[in-house]
């Protein structure tokens, strides 16, 4: 890896581990926002097209099939007492994928007490004593099988949901909770090499540069040289 | 730029909910024992960190191979370990 500023034009290059060749990082800032926002469109920007289309595929396909695999419960952001996920700050690596869960915990918690969403998408899950709008408890009562009507006490105006719902995903979805939560932690977690890639070009380096390396470890080893008798 | 990132977010956003839903898919999955859902990890990991550190595609596919076998190896034997010390007990 090679970050150089070529001074008659004043444009940021990495030089490739490969060939040797100047990688033009554009504006690094902007292209490492970018593919942190949408995993691969840095480098896309960048104009290095084969890999920004590969990271793209690769890193929201995990995403989705982890989403999949935790039948869609598995990213979702809360910092309630004993429900505290820690894999969002994971999850978030993938970018804007993951935002709808804070807009959902955002609502969920705030004064309309009910997600942006109303089919619950990445909304986190309801703990025992928490209130929600009429409307979202009423939804959930008509659409989720597991709940019913009678989870809720009236609180007018609002609804007290009585049950643990995470409790509940943890039994309908047994190993696949944790299963798509790997998936989508690990995605998140390499879209971040990705927007390292985008600001500084590949980590890898170069021939030349290992066999420098190489040379100066090797000369540190040698024992020191005897001092000579004045 | 601003069109690709919403059409890539919207077709993520509008394809997973499907997904959650498909009950083939969902069967399919629940036959498959825990452990091979490891391997893609392996492979996306590798593929990551080979496409991170190279710009050939060449070298690329190449490091990717090096990579899978050395995680897969290391993998590998962590499981051997746990399994034996699994038989001994």
């Amino acid at each position: 890896m090679g970050v150089t500023t070529e001074p008659e034009s004043s444009r940021i290059v990495a030089i490739s581990p490969d060939d040797g060749s100047a990688i033009d990082l554009r504006n690094p800032a902007l292209a490492a926002v970018l593919s942190w926002a949408v995993p691969g469109l840095g480098q896309l920007y960048q104009g290095r097209t084969t890999k920004g289309s590969l990271f793209m595929a690769a890193i929201l396909t995990t995403f989705v099939l982890g989403l999949w695999l935790g039948g869609g419960k598995v990213v979702y952001a809360s910092w309630k007492p004993g429900d505290t996920r820690w894999a969002f700050v994971c999850q978030a690596g993938a970018g804007l994928v993951a935002l709808p869960a804070v807009v959902q915990s955002a609502q969920l918690l705030g004064p309309a007490r009910q997600p942006l969403l109303l089919n619950g998408f990445m909304a986190p899950p309801l703990a025992p004593g928490q209130y929600v709008s009429r409307s979202y408890a009423d939804r959930l009562a008509r659409h989720d099988p597991d709940i019913g009507p009678d989870d809720f006490f009236d609180k007018p105006p609002l609804k007290q949901f009585r049950r643990d719902q995470l409790a509940q995903w943890h039994r309908q979805l047994g190993k696949f909770f944790e299963i798509g939560t790997l998936y989508t932690m690990l995605a998140g977690m390499l879209n971040l090499l990705v927007v390292y890639d985008a600001w500084a070009g590949p980590l890898g380096l170069s021939e030349d540069e290992k066999k420098r390396r190489a040379a100066e470890s090797a000369a540190a080893a040698l024992p020191a040289p005897p001092e000579s008798a004045s | 730029m601003v069109a690709t990132t919403a059409l890539t977010v919207m077709t993520v956003m509008a394809v997973s909910p499907w997904l959650v839903q498909a009950p083939l898919l969902a069967s399919l999955a629940g036959r498959v024992p825990g452990i091979f859902f490891g391997l893609p990890l392996v492979a996306l990991a590798s593929l990551i960190f080979a496409a991170t550190h190279h710009e050939d595609p060449a070298q690329i596919r190449l490091a990717t191979v090096h990579w899978t076998v050395w995680l897969g190896g290391m993998l590998g034997m962590v499981l051997a370990v746990v399994l034996l010390l699994g038989w001994l007990q």
